[in-house]
This record gives C-alpha cells, sequence and structure tokens, in this order.
C-alpha cells in the first residue's frame, strides 16, 4: 500500500525508518506557517479573513480528528463543543464584562468537562451507535441555543458584540490582529498534535481504536481513555470556539448545527485519519478553496460531496494519510 | 519437580497457588460453555489446558482474564477473589494474555506494538505527553530500550520497525508473545501458539515457552499440537463439554481412558477434533 518503503535499510539495523516526505515536511510544514505570517500584508482583506476562518476551521477539525481518527469513534456531533467554548467567551465577554482573554481558559475548561460529562455514558457504544448519540447531543445544543433555554444565549439570534482580545487598554480587533492570534494559536495547537503522537497517550488512544480487547487485556482502562479522547478534543474545540467569537464579533445556533458537524467528520475522512497535513488539507478543500472560485461557492457542498465519494471510494485511507510507525 | 496439581489441598512444602479456579462455569442463553470447574494453578509451572474444539478452552482464558464474568464460581488469585473484574485490572494484577487468533494492532510497527505492553510501567502524566517535556522523551526512549530487549530476546528485532501485521505467521505470533512478555507478568496464558506455526516454529517454540518458565512466570497454555503439551507441560487439565474429566501429569493423562475415548483416540480421522485442528494448524493463513 501506501507504506514508505526504503530498501537501502539494512535488514539488521533497529533504526526507524524515516521516509523522505516526513523529512521534507519537518522543514516544509513550519516553512509554510511562517510564509502565512505575511497573507495580511499580501493579501485583500477577504483573504485575511478566510486564512483565520482557515485556522480556526483547522483547528476544529484537528481536534475531531483526535476523537475520530486517533481514538477511532465516531463523534459526529462535534460542533457542540466549538459552540460550548464560542457561546462561553460571548457570554461572560458580553453578560459579565469579562475580557476575552480571560474567557479562554473557562472556555477550554467547560468544553473539557462537557467532552467528559457527555462521553462518559456513550464511550462503550458501538461505532454506529455512538455516532447516532452524538447526533442527538449535536441536535439537543441547537434547540437550547435557539431556545434561549437559560435567558443567556440570545435565542435564535444570537450573542452579537464580542470585542478582540484587549492588552493594556489596546483592542486588537482588526481582521489582520485577528489572524496573528488565529495563526498563532494555530501553531500552538500543531505543537500540540505533534507531541500527542509522541507520546504514550497519543499511541493509547490507537490501540484502542485498532483493537479495543486486545488493548484492555494489557492494562488500558479504555473507558478512562475514550473519555479522555473526548475530554482533550472537545477543550481544543473549545479554544477554537473562543477564537470564532471573536473572529465572527458573534455567535449564534446557525454555526454550530449538525451539518456542521458532518463537515468536520468529512473533512478528516477525506483529509485522513489521524494526519495532520490531511486534516489542513481537507480543511483547505471546504474553507479556502471555494474562495477562490466565489463564483461557484454555492457549488461547495456539491463539490465536496464530490470529491468524498471520490476520495472514499479510490482513496479510502484520505487524501494524505497518516505515516505509520511514529516510534 | 512439581507435584501434579490437585483442587484444595495446598501442601505447606508445596510451592505457592497462584490461581485458583473455583467452581467456575458460565452460560451463553440457554448454552452452558463451562460448568463447574475447578483447578489451580501454582507459581512457576506450565500448565496445559486441552479438550476438543469447543470444549470450553479460550472460554475458561476469557473468563480469567476478565473478558467474560463467570455466572458461577470464584477466580481467586494470591487467594484474592477476582471473579468478574475488568480486563485491564486482572492485567494490572500481572495476568496477560495472547489470543487464538493474533490480535496485533495493525497499521502500526513490531515495536509500537511492543511498547504497548509496556502500558501499566508508563509513568507520564498526560500534560506531559502534550508538552513533550524531558522527563516524557527520557521515559519515552526508555520504554523502547525495554522493547527492544524483549524483541532481541525472540529473534524480533531485525523487524522492529515493519508493520506487525505484514510478518509471517510465526513472526506475528513471537510478536504477540513479547507484547505480553515486556510487562514482566507473574502469569502468561497462551492460546493456541503453535496454531499455524510449522514443525521448526513449533519446535522453536517448546525452547520460547520452556525459557518464559525459566524467567520466573507461569504459563498456563491451550494447545492442540499434543508434541508441544506434553514436551512442556508440568501438568495437564483436560475439558470435554465445559467440565474437567482429567487432570494430572502429561504421561498420567495420556493413558487415562476417558481422555482416550473423548479426545485422544478416535478412530475415524475426519471425526478426529484433534486430527482436524491438526490439518487447521498446519494451513497458514
Amino acid at each position: 500500500m501506501d507504506t514508505p518503503v526504503n530498501s537501502q535499510t539494512p535488514a539488521s539495523s533497529a533504526a526507524p525508518r524515516i521516509s523522505t516526505v516526513a523529512r521534507t515536511l519537518r522543514i516544509l510544514g513550519p516553512l509554510l506557517w511562517l510564509l502565512g505570517l505575511a497573507i495580511p500584508s499580501l493579501f485583500p482583506p477577504a483573504w485575511i479573513t478566510i486564512g483565520g476562518i482557515f485556522a480556526i476551521y483547522s483547528i476544529v477539525a484537528l481536534s475531531q480528528d483526535i476523537v475520530l481518527g486517533r481514538a477511532g469513534m465516531y463523534d459526529m456531533g462535534h460542533a457542540v463543543f466549538f459552540g460550548i467554548g464560542a457561546y462561553t467567551s460571548a457570554i461572560l465577554s458580553l453578560s459579565f464584562n469579562w475580557p476575552i482573554l480571560w474567557t479562554i481558559p473557562v472556555a477550554i475548561a467547560l468544553s473539557a468537562a462537557l467532552g467528559a460529562i457527555l462521553s462518559a455514558p456513550i464511550v462503550k457504544l458501538r461505532g454506529d451507535y455512538l455516532l447516532v448519540v452524538t447526533i442527538g447531543f449535536n441536535a439537543i445544543f441547537v434547540l437550547a441555543m435557539q431556545n434561549n433555554v437559560f435567558g443567556i444565549t440570545g435565542g435564535a439570534d444570537g450573542l452579537f458584540g464580542v470585542s478582540g482580545p484587549s492588552v493594556f487598554g489596546q483592542t486588537f480587533g482588526s481582521q489582520s490582529e485577528l489572524f496573528y492570534l488565529n495563526w498563532v494559536v494555530l501553531a500552538i495547537v500543531l505543537w500540540l498534535m505533534r507531541n500527542l503522537d509522541r507520546s504514550a497517550l497519543g499511541r493509547t488512544f490507537r490501540y484502542i481504536k485498532y483493537d479495543e480487547l486486545a488493548a484492555t487485556t494489557l492494562g488500558v482502562n479504555a473507558r478512562g481513555y475514550k473519555v479522555a479522547a473526548f475530554a482533550l478534543a472537545a477543550a481544543i474545540a473549545g479554544l477554537a470556539g473562543t477564537l470564532f467569537a471573536m473572529q465572527l464579533s458573534a455567535v449564534s445556533p446557525g454555526s454550530f448545527q449538525f451539518t456542521d458537524s458532518v463537515v468536520l467528520f468529512a473533512i478528516v475522512l477525506v483529509g485522513g485519519q489521524a494526519s495532520v497535513p490531511g486534516v489542513l488539507l481537507g480543511t483547505a478543500m471546504m474553507f479556502v478553496v471555494p474562495q477562490i472560485f466565489t463564483d461557484l461557492a454555492q457549488y461547495r457542498y456539491l463539490a465536496f460531496g464530490i470529491a468524498m465519494i471520490l476520495v472514499m471510494i479510490l482513496r479510502p485511507q484520505g487524501i494524505w494519510p497518516a505515516r505509520k510507525g511514529a516510534l | 519437580m512439581k507435584a501434579p496439581s490437585s483442587v484444595g489441598n495446598p501442601t505447606a512444602s508445596a510451592p505457592e497457588t497462584l490461581l485458583e479456579l473455583d467452581g467456575i462455569g458460565i452460560s451463553f442463553g440457554g448454552l452452558r460453555a463451562v460448568d463447574d470447574l475447578s483447578f489451580s494453578v501454582r507459581r512457576g509451572e506450565i500448565v496445559g489446558l486441552i479438550g476438543p474444539n469447543g470444549a470450553g478452552k479460550t472460554t475458561v482464558f476469557n473468563m480469567i482474564t476478565g473478558v467474560y464474568r463467570p455466572t458461577d464460581g470464584h477466580i481467586r488469585w494470591h487467594g484474592k477473589d477476582i471473579t468478574g473484574l475488568a480486563p485491564h485490572r486482572i492485567a494490572a494484577a500481572g495476568v496477560r494474555r495472547t489470543f487464538q487468533t493474533i490480535r496485533l494492532f495493525s497499521d502500526m510497527t513490531v515495536l509500537e506494538n511492543v511498547v504497548a505492553g509496556e502500558h501499566l510501567q508508563i509513568r507520564q502524566k498526560w500534560w506531559q505527553g502534550l508538552l513533550n517535556t524531558a522527563a516524557q522523551r527520557r521515559e519515552e526512549r526508555e520504554l523502547i530500550e525495554r522493547a527492544n530487549a524483549v524483541l532481541r530476546q525472540l529473534d524480533l528485532l531485525d523487524v522492529a520497525h515493519e508493520m506487525a501485521t505484514s510478518l509471517p505467521y510465526g513472526a506475528q505470533r513471537r510478536v504477540e508473545m513479547a507484547r505480553t512478555l515486556v510487562a514482566k507478568p507473574e502469569l502468561v496464558i497462551l492460546d493456541e501458539p503453535a496454531a499455524g506455526l510449522n514443525e521448526l516454529e513449533s519446535a522453536a517454540l517448546n525452547d520460547t515457552i520452556r525459557a518464559i518458565r525459566d524467567t520466573g512466570i507461569t504459563v498456563i497454555l491451550v494447545e492442540h499440537d499434543m508434541s508441544v503439551v506434553m514436551s512442556v507441560t508440568d501438568s495437564i487439565v483436560v475439558i470435554n463439554f465445559g467440565k474437567k474429566i482429567a487432570e494430572g501429569k502429561p504421561e498420567d493423562i495420556r493413558t487415562t481412558p476417558l481422555v482416550i475415548e473423548a479426545y485422544l483416540g478416535q478412530d475415524d480421522d475426519e471425526d478426529d477434533p484433534l486430527m482436524t485442528a491438526v490439518h487447521q494448524g498446519q494451513v497458514t493463513p
């Protein structure tokens, strides 16, 4: 298949084989990120916004990939955690006058807690059943926000007027300033993902994905790790939610629908499960490419739908499959 | 030499009883898969569990390792009741197993598979992994070193970075064994380790099993390959239709009429479960 074959490696050596692609990526990745920093000074404002949105959705999609691509759980309600983060920051900053940066830890903690609480009773379910339950979570979340159940979510219209971060009395709310913030947070999340894949935690997620029974007989508390995967993914999605609230200076139920969860799910499958470049590529296909063909932007879902069909048939492991053998 | 295992009378001089099955039974729907089964395993022994296909051997293993919860009876480990504990708790107590149908983590290397066996020795906290701290990196190197040591023992070092499921059948069995041994368990349960091995490989397996025992690990073994069972075990438990029909030293088992009747001595080759198993065993997937 696509296993990097390196015939020069002598059979007697136990040194890990690193493919040229992986080696190039180690340099290319940071380089692309640095080039991205030039976007605000080189591109028109519309593209700065697109860049910022790309960074935010990349973070959410990467977090979806923790649950789906690494731990192997069919979570089709991931927009809930994204939404909880966005609403938490919006409510704290608008109704309680918190500086937006201070809301970040709360948004992360609340999303993580919800991820743990919601997943704890359901992680024992088989894949397809889990998928249906998470769709249910998403439906309930949207309904609760629309109906303003706590009297603080602004109902169907949502909440407006979330401002950018302010440091020493100076507010940074322009699209370029927010772009830099999103871009830096993306770098932090990418670094966390790299570390996750190199750590016992990330490996244990994959052991559970590939053979849960074998993993448990090796001492893995599968339920605990599955809940941890949900909590970690939710925490990162919650962080992206705060960025999203700042970027749009508004939050509304319409941004966290079931269809948004489906898109996140599809990005991971089309891009490549447990593959950071794959997920970034998938996100770009979904949020950046349509902007190039603005006249055809209304066909975004059509194009992505066709791409999904083709990739799943012709390349079921995704456009850019995960590199195997992280150790 | 070890005395033949007999239930319920551990004498003062005999080696300590490690595992004790006390009247365990389990039903699936109306089927009584295992019924009132008792035997015990002493430290340092190699115990064989044999019986015709469908006799309930793997079910017994699944109950010991917590995959199934017995409907009756008790399982005691060091005298403590562990009946119905979750598999990961049983693993934490020091019991490891292999599977009849090999269960390696696909899409992962041999090394990653073996490092999985070290799960309970891992000290790094989740946030240390995410932040890639120096202590975490050091531990990762130690995990790899320990895994490599076991890989070398089982002659797998050359393929450490190959995808585990791409290896030949016999090597995959050794990887699974390496994954259990790296944890330094007190008891290893091997479910048909010779299945799918050729004669040469199964002879090497005998040595491997003895080597495991010599490092102080107790072994329970389900096996159809009589050459393996008869040559490495200290005692044998024979079950048929979920019930124990005999127990004793290999040389005694060989001559027990009930065993011969139930298991070893059928005339018709085609109906002989042993022969069937041998044929299946020779078919390498």
